[in-house]
């Protein structure tokens, strides 16, 4: 129809959009108290004070207490020894981290639009997602050796199946409207996947990509732990066998440091790239 | 002008039993014709839809729009859905510049276009918000806008207002006869409503199920435009018959049935 047709105005419309939230009109003192960040301190200081008590009553050699172990991790923070593994580490965790989501997203996207594809492989990644993956360590090892690429081949495997399956099942679970929907206003099959499948999928993949974030890094600490005592693994096998607790537990602190900062960044991500995912969660 | 002969199709249950949704339906749509189809819940009124967007094949039978056979969707045939399938990532504008956008349309052009059509649609001030902050009845604006932004020959429309409520669907209807009175493009409108049906076409398809057959065509001599003033159009006496009429005849296919589907109203 042509833009001739009188414009009608909003007026007309009896409809209002959906209302804001309502404002929370409590004290600024009380709406901080009841955040979620004032349960998730007391949460931590009641572990603080119970890690404390154990460790100081009945924790023995191997266990320390929560100050020891806060002290050490101040130790660590400045010891050019464990930054040089925590380096070490990373560079394993980025590499194959990065070749899950290189590798991993294309085909969770195929896996998802293409049915036969998937029927193909299926089992693999069903093994996958079932096999311990310390099994593989020793298959590794034999075949590519002691190196980089070979911690960085298992952290790629531990990552990639979390990527692949969420995006197969982000892709999957696009709306069968929308593609209809695209297909009658004569979309390619290029612009279904750019305006439709991937926009869809979005939430999903961002969801593979942080839990695969958090599989990498597990991947990353436990090659170091069993199959060379390189890095971080190896600081941690190298303090057990000085029964030094305290550093050994610094140690394990700051790498779920570093995992909560990185599954914070992909979160933090995941709601800029797909705001309305999130807006979903929240309202339903 | 479309042309439907002969039109069948049956969907295979995953169990191996048939389902008979269309049986040799024959139906011309003349040119600029706003034609309304009422039916029970199941008689094939989507699946007849469908087929004439190009979405959904046949097992027999044939589709033509002005002489040519329908292969799938086409940029004279725009559809608004009943669900409204709007991309929830994309803005208002972005929706309603959406089918734009699948013809190439440069994005300065498209989006000129898509401005008018929100404004058309009494959604000016809207165009950067998201599906999800918007009420269904809004939400049903854009997918119309977005249809109308195509300029189609044909506008299809899937039970477009069973999703709201009732007052806005009576703005709708009004509007949606304001922009096809000033623009009369072929129309097909599917509905659950006998008042909807009659109070919008020149004439009513009804259509009963178990197969899906059409069983009547009914004429509405209502004068047009009828946008102005529905309310009294709908205490007029013409109106009163032919509604009494409809519902006689859905009365009689629930005789036959046992049952008359999702029948509102
Ligand atoms: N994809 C499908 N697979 C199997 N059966 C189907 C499918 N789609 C529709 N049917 C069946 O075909 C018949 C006609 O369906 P259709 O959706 O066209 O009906 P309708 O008239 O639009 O109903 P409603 O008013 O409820 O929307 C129904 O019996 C339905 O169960
Ligand atoms: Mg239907």
């Amino acid at each position: 129809m042509t833009a001739t047709v009188p414009a009608r105005t909003p007026e007309r419309t009896s409809e209002s959009p959906v209302p804001p939230r309502r404002r929370d009109r409590r004290p600024a003192w009380v709406r901080a108290l009841d955040s979620t960040t004032a349960y998730q301190l007391l949460g931590f200081a009641l572990f603080a004070v119970a890690w404390q008590l154990y460790g100081t009553y009945w924790g023995g050699l191997l266990v320390p207490t929560f100050t020891e172990t806060v002290l050490a991790v101040g130790d660590l923070v400045v010891d050019p020894e464990f930054w040089s593994a925590f380096a070490v580490s990373n560079q394993a965790l980025v590499l194959g981290f990065l070749a899950a989501v290189v590798l991993g997203v294309p085909l969770g996207l195929l896996l998802g639009r293409f049915p036969v594809a998937e029927r193909l492989s299926n089992v693999y990644l069903n093994i996958l997602l079932v096999t311990p993956m310390a099994a593989i360590i020793p298959l590794l090892v034999m075949s590519v050796g002691f190196g980089l690429a070979s911690r960085v081949i298992l952290v790629t495997i531990f990552a990639i199946v979390m990527v692949v399956v969420n995006v197969r099942s982000g892709v999957r679970q696009v709306d069968p409207a929308l593609l209809q929907m695209a297909r009658s206003f004569g979309a390619s099959e290029r612009q279904t996947w750019m305006r439709v499948l991937i926009p869809g999928a979005l939430p999903s993949i961002m969801t593979g990509i942080r839990l695969g974030l958090g599989r990498a890094v597990t991947g990353m600490v436990i090659v170091e732990l069993l199959m060379v005592s390189v890095a971080l693994g190896g600081l941690i096998l190298n303090y057990r066998s000085r029964f030094d607790g305290a550093h050994l537990y610094a140690t394990i602190v700051l790498i779920l440091i570093e995992a909560l900062v990185l599954i914070g960044a992909a979160r933090w991500l995941e709601s800029r790239l797909a705001p309305w995912a999130v807006n979903q969660r929240k309202n339903g | 002008m479309i042309e439907i002969r002969g039109l069948s199709k049956a969907y295979r249950g995953q169990d191996g039993s048939q389902v008979q949704a269309l049986a040799d339906v024959d139906l011309t749509v003349r040119d600029n014709e706003f034609l309304t189809v009422l039916g029970p819940s199941g008689c094939g009124k989507t699946t007849m839809l469908k087929m004439i967007a190009g979405l959904i094949p046949w097992d027999e039978g044939s589709i033509a729009i002005d002489g040519v056979e329908v292969d799938g969707p086409g940029p004279e045939r725009a559809m608004v859905f009943q669900n409204f399938a709007l991309l929830p990532w994309a803005t208002v504008l972005d929706n309603v510049a959406f089918g734009l956008e699948m013809r190439g349309v440069g994005k300065a052009e498209r989006h000129e276009r898509a401005r008018e059509l929100v404004t058309t649609v009494g959604l000016a001030g809207f165009e950067t918000k998201r599906p999800g902050e918007l009420s269904g009845g809004m939400q049903q604006r854009v997918g119309l806008a977005r249809a109308l932004a195509v300029q189609p020959k044909v506008l299809l429309m899937d039970e477009p207002f069973g999703a709201v409520d009732e007052q806005t669907r009576r703005l709708l209807q009004e509007e949606l006869l304001a922009i096809w009175e000033h623009n009369r493009v072929t129309v097909v409108f599917i509905t659950h409503s006998m008042e909807e049906a009659v109070l919008l076409g020149d004439r009513v398809v009804l259509m009963s199920a178990r197969p899906g057959q059409i069983s009547e065509i009914v004429d509405v001599p209502l004068e047009r435009p009828r946008s102005s003033d529905v309310g009294g159009l709908e205490r007029s006496s013409e109106y009163s018959e032919i509604t009494a009429h409809l519902w006689e005849r859905l009365r009689e296919m629930h005789a036959e049935h046992g049952r008359v589907g999702g029948i509102a109203s």
